[in-house]
């Protein structure tokens, strides 16, 4: 285990009533990893997510992103809730652009927002980004004149605007055809490589499998196993993680 | 209908129009804070609010005007007869307005909060940058709808003694002895105004709505 890991979970709780939708999930993830997210629907695996940049709130257990700690047993301060968000970048699976604005000041405004750029500088960061994302012939198209791969690169870039230290991806490519995720794959295959830290939700297997450094099988609101994507995939000590990995590797 | 009457009702356009718009530009602003408190999660401020918005809508505005312009001064407030249209028809507006806002605020998709909250905007930036323009959006055709109908009920004014299209009808038709010629003419204007509003209405829209169109 790396000595100081970015993001550090222990014993995550969240529970909607009676239902417990996460329970005692553990997990780190070091500066520059790549940690993939699998496991059936159901499992938590978004939950997950969502609690780190509090989304949702925890009931129990407590977790470190950076500098920032959050314990679900004591209040929340919203003064946490700022730098932690400051520090991730969070990607939907319903992208979740701002349909008012043009794909330029979709990237720009939270700039000018949350970090207080000024406006060229906000718009002269977001070109780049869209140039990155290779979007760079759109700045001017409103959101909805975009194809869903598009959007959701847009979505990249914008995360990467307010540049965070860890990217959160939830299901990035699962409302997009198999060929509009591959172009952000691409891009997160890209980001990857610059050595971004990454977690990522996916049905991807393959993206799991070649991109990620540490892969965490959820079922049932519990981690039943992480580790090597190559051990997990070739030998899963868990039936539950065999069953899984069939259904999905199988079809 | 004779061009001596028209001009001479065309003399209270510029009072029907500054009526309107004054309670219309009140009632978009006033329905901002009374849609957001009555959307407040703590009840002790919700129910009151909703309260004074059934009240406002369930009085008809004919009375509002009297209680204000007859009403208030034995209170000792003394205001003016376009001043009290303006203020009575605003406030209606406002709790109108705030109900629309309130159907555009459901309108808006929770993405749009959860990203706004992701990117770390705060709820003031939220709700100006991202969630208030869309609102905005998608209730200029049920604002517009209201503000036509508001440009007619501008009529009631008459009563309190606001010198607006129907004062000059009225007074035209007792001058002339003519009950039914001013009266017509000056529901030809309303018409008018009513189709040139509604067309202003749709461009708008269909400008706003090719953006945003999803």
């Amino acid at each position: 285990m790396e000595p100081h890991p970015v993001i550090d979970v222990q014993s995550l709780r969240k529970q909607y009533g009676e239902h417990v939708v996460l329970d005692d999930v553990t997990l780190q993830v070091a500066e520059g990893e790549v940690a993939a997210v699998i496991g059936p629907s159901g499992a938590g695996k978004s939950t997950m997510l969502r609690c780190l940049n509090l989304l949702e709130k925890p009931d129990g257990g407590r977790f470190r992103v950076q500098d920032t700690t959050i314990d679900a047993s004591a209040p929340i301060r919203p003064k946490d809730v700022k730098q932690l968000r400051r520090s991730l970048g969070m990607v939907f699976q319903s992208f979740n652009l701002f349909p008012h604005l043009t794909v330029l000041r979709n990237v720009a405004l939270p700039q000018e927002r949350v970090l207080g750029r000024s406006r060229a500088e906000a718009e002269a960061r977001g070109m780049e980004l869209l140039e990155r994302v290779g979007l760079a012939d759109k700045p001017a198209q409103y959101p909805s004149r975009c194809s869903g791969g598009q959007q959701q690169r847009i979505a990249i870039a914008r995360a990467l605007a307010l540049d965070p230290e860890v990217m959160l991806f939830d299901e990035p490519t699962s409302s997009l055809d198999p060929e509009l995720g591959l172009e952000v794959l691409a891009v997160m295959r890209e980001l990857a490589t610059e050595g971004m830290t990454m977690v990522v939700v996916t049905h991807e297997m393959q993206f799991a499998r070649d991109v990620s450094d540490h892969l965490i099988v959820m079922a049932h609101g519990g981690i039943i196993e992480q580790g090597k994507p190559e051990q997990i995939f070739s030998d899963p000590h868990h039936a539950r993680t065999r069953r899984f990995l069939r259904a999905v590797l199988d079809r | 209908m004779t061009p001596e009457v028209l001009l001479s009702i065309l003399q209270g356009l510029p009072t029907t129009l500054v009526l309107t718009a004054g309670a219309l530009a009140l009632g978009a602003l006033g329905g901002i804070p009374l849609v957001l408190l009555r959307r407040s999660p703590v009840a002790l401020i919700r129910l009151p609010v909703r309260l004074l918005i059934e009240v406002l809508r369930g009085i008809p505005p004919i009375v509002w005007l009297f209680l204000i312009f007859f009403g208030l001064p034995s209170l000792g407030v003394r205001l003016g007869p376009l001043t009290a249209g303006i203020l009575g028809m605003g406030a209606i507006s406002a709790a109108y307005l705030a109900e629309i806002y309130r159907g555009g605020l459901a309108a808006v998709n929770q993405g749009q909060y959860e990203a706004s909250m992701a990117l770390g905007m705060s709820t003031p930036d939220m709700m100006s940058r991202i969630v208030g323009p869309q609102v905005v959006r998608v209730s200029v055709p049920a604002v517009a709808t209201y503000g036509i109908g508001l440009l007619k009920d501008s009529s009631i004014a008459f009563t309190i003694g606001v010198n607006e299209m129907l004062y000059f009808a009225s007074s035209e038709s007792r001058a002339t002895t003519d009950a039914i010629g001013p009266f017509l003419t000056v529901a030809a204007v309303y018409i008018l105004l009513s189709v040139l509003s509604a067309w202003g209405a749709r461009t708008l829209n269909a400008r706003l709505r090719r953006r945003v169109a999803r």
